[in-house]
């Protein structure tokens, strides 16, 4: 039996296929949770912290990215690890050090049990290729916005499995969209699972998602390779090294505004003021909190930033 | 043509008669009474009802903001627009806006609570206010606080037009929170017609202050001119 392995934000799904196992992003069932968790700061850590320890997620362990991503995790990691399910806490390297990184993924190994399918890195590489396309179509206006938002962020798990992912990504339809906005959408995902309908909707079409694109731009066949890759993890750089990437790609994509989404007690939501000074953008800041259908207020503020793309 | 503005307490009318600016006022519940006889194909909404109402076209407030000041003062650069509900904010020079519907403190609402608790009627809130002989400081800029705050106030000693004062304090520091650098800015919405809140927030920021005569009914307004 392939053991299911929780993971709270990007651990290299390669690494987890090749010790045999099966990654389980908690994160993906929290846009759809009904939870109203106790004790909370941010929704995402809250929900899926209960989630487990109350074991209404059955899993096998835990890994919990706690360096270089989010401090509310580390504490909600160790409060699941204190109700008795094994955890491993996981450091990326804030000055991108690879060499560091690579031990850090020698103890996922070892936390794991070892390589046991050293061919799965190569397959999940076919697959991001897959992923990358998706996400150029989208562009080209090929896709909507809310069917590549929910493929390109299942590739932080794959869906568990890797053939049915490739079976699911395989049915996904082309059509021709109008787009009226480019919006690129940086910060954390969205927690209102119906965001990016709602927003294509209001005539902002999100073409850019910052966070899922990491989860399809790194790859590597082995631990050394993987590591050397998934050192530029922007998310757990320094601040201006994330900027320069988001420059780039923003140009690239030729996007036309900017909505930062941020989470209610989140950290990110301090780095706001240095990303509208950095990137020359219109820019919308909204805040989420609990998951569900995107709220009214959001709305408005989605229709408002909108009317004033197009009076600029 | 009408501009009807639905907003989250009130709802706003507005029509332009031989030049002449007509409005009503009335509660969001009785909203359509200011519709009465009117077709929705000459209705422009705004307002947090603006999709429920009849309308031609709708537009969000923070647009009939911007057309409706213009009417008033063509050159505003920041408006603020203090509601029952919440506190907008628009740099018109930006184009950019935030909204503060989170924390109560910053809304008439609160405002309302104040004046309930010492039962008197809001437009009496500005008498009471110049009255004051000194100001209490409430720290708090949260709603739910400030509010305690308020009653310790009272046993401290401080007099009821002192401790409204205080409060008309505390609400404009937790807006001016949310105001961009500016020489001057344009106030709208019902929460500015009482005096005392002005005063307060022209005293914290030190800046040019404009209220245009009707206050409310600037989005409403700004609705019509947004559609002519
Ligand atoms: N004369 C007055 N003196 C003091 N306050 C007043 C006066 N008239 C109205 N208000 C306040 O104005 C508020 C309503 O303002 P407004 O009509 O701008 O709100 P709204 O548009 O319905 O709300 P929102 O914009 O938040 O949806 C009420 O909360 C009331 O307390
Ligand atoms: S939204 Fe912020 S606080 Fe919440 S899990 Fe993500 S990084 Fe952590
Ligand atoms: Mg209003």
């Amino acid at each position: 039996m392939q053991k299911k392995i929780a993971i709270t934000a990007l651990v290299p799904p390669e690494l987890i296929y090749a010790c045999g196992c099966k990654p389980f992003d908690v994160n993906n069932v929290i846009p759809f949770s009904k939870k109203y968790p106790r004790n909370k700061l941010c929704a995402w850590t809250a929900i899926w912290q209960e989630m487990l320890s109350k074991r209404e997620i059955k899993i096998d362990s835990l890994i919990v990215v706690a360096g270089g991503d989010c401090h509310n995790a580390l504490v909600d990691g160790q409060k699941v690890a204190m109700s008795g399910i094994p955890t491993h806490f996981f450091f990326y390297p804030f000055d991108g050090s690879s060499e560091y990184l690579e031990s850090q993924f020698q103890k996922v190994s070892d936390f794991l049990g070892g390589i046991k399918a050293p061919e799965k890195p190569e397959e999940i590489m076919e697959l991001k290729k897959i992923g990358l396309q998706i996400d150029k179509k989208r562009a080209a206006g090929k896709l909507t916005s809310g069917d590549t938002f929910r493929i390109l962020i299942s590739f932080s798990d794959l869906a568990s499995d890797l053939d049915t992912f490739r079976e699911t990504i395989s049915l996904i339809r082309e059509t021709d969209i109008k787009i009226n906005n480019r919006i690129a959408l940086i910060g954390v995902p969205p927690i209102y699972p119906d965001f990016h309908d709602v927003a294509q909707s209001l005539g902002l079409d999100v073409i850019f998602d910052e966070l899922p694109f990491e989860f399809i731009r790194h790859s590597g066949r082995d631990i050394q390779t993987i590591a050397r890759d998934y050192c530029n993890y922007t998310f757990a750089r320094p601040l201006d090294f994330r900027i320069k990437f988001l420059q780039k790609e923003l140009k690239k994509r030729n996007v036309d505004g900017i909505i930062h989404y941020t989470q209610f007690s989140c950290h990110h939501m301090l780095e706001d003021d240095i990303l509208r000074s950095n990137l020359d953008y219109p820019m919308l800041t909204i805040q989420g909190d609990l998951p569900g259908n995107t709220p009214e207020q959001i709305k408005l503020r989605l229709e408002a930033f909108r009317e004033a793309l197009e009076r600029s | 043509m009408i501009g009807l503005d639905v907003g989250s307490t009130t709802a706003k009318k507005v029509s332009i008669e031989d030049g002449e600016i007509k409005y009503e006022i009335t509660d969001t519940h009785n909203w359509k009474d200011l519709i009465t006889g009117i077709d929705g194909k000459d209705i422009i909404s705004t307002g947090y009802f603006r999709n429920t109402v009849p309308h031609h076209a709708s537009v969000t407030e923070i647009t009939a903001a911007i057309y409706g000041v213009r009417h008033y003062f063509p050159d505003a650069d920041v408006i603020v627009d203090i509601g029952g509900q919440d506190t907008k904010v628009i740099d018109i020079r930006k184009n950019n806006f935030t909204i503060n519907d989170k924390c109560s403190a910053g809304t008439g609402a609160f405002l309302e609570f104040v004046a309930n608790y010492f039962k008197i009627e809001l437009t009496e809130m500005g008498s009471y206010h110049i009255r004051a002989k000194r100001i209490p400081a409430i720290n708090n800029t949260c709603g739910v606080f400030a509010l305690s705050e308020m009653i310790s106030q009272l046993v401290a000693g401080y007099s009821k037009e002192e401790v409204i004062a205080g409060m008309h304090y505390a609400f404009a520091r937790r807006i001016s929170f949310m105001i961009p650098e500016a020489e001057s800015l344009v106030l709208i919405g019902g929460t500015v017609k009482n005096k005392g809140m002005v005063s307060a927030l022209c005293d914290i920021l030190k800046k040019k202050v404009f209220v245009p005569d009707e206050p409310q009914i600037v989005n409403a307004l700004g609705a019509l001119k947004y559609f002519s």
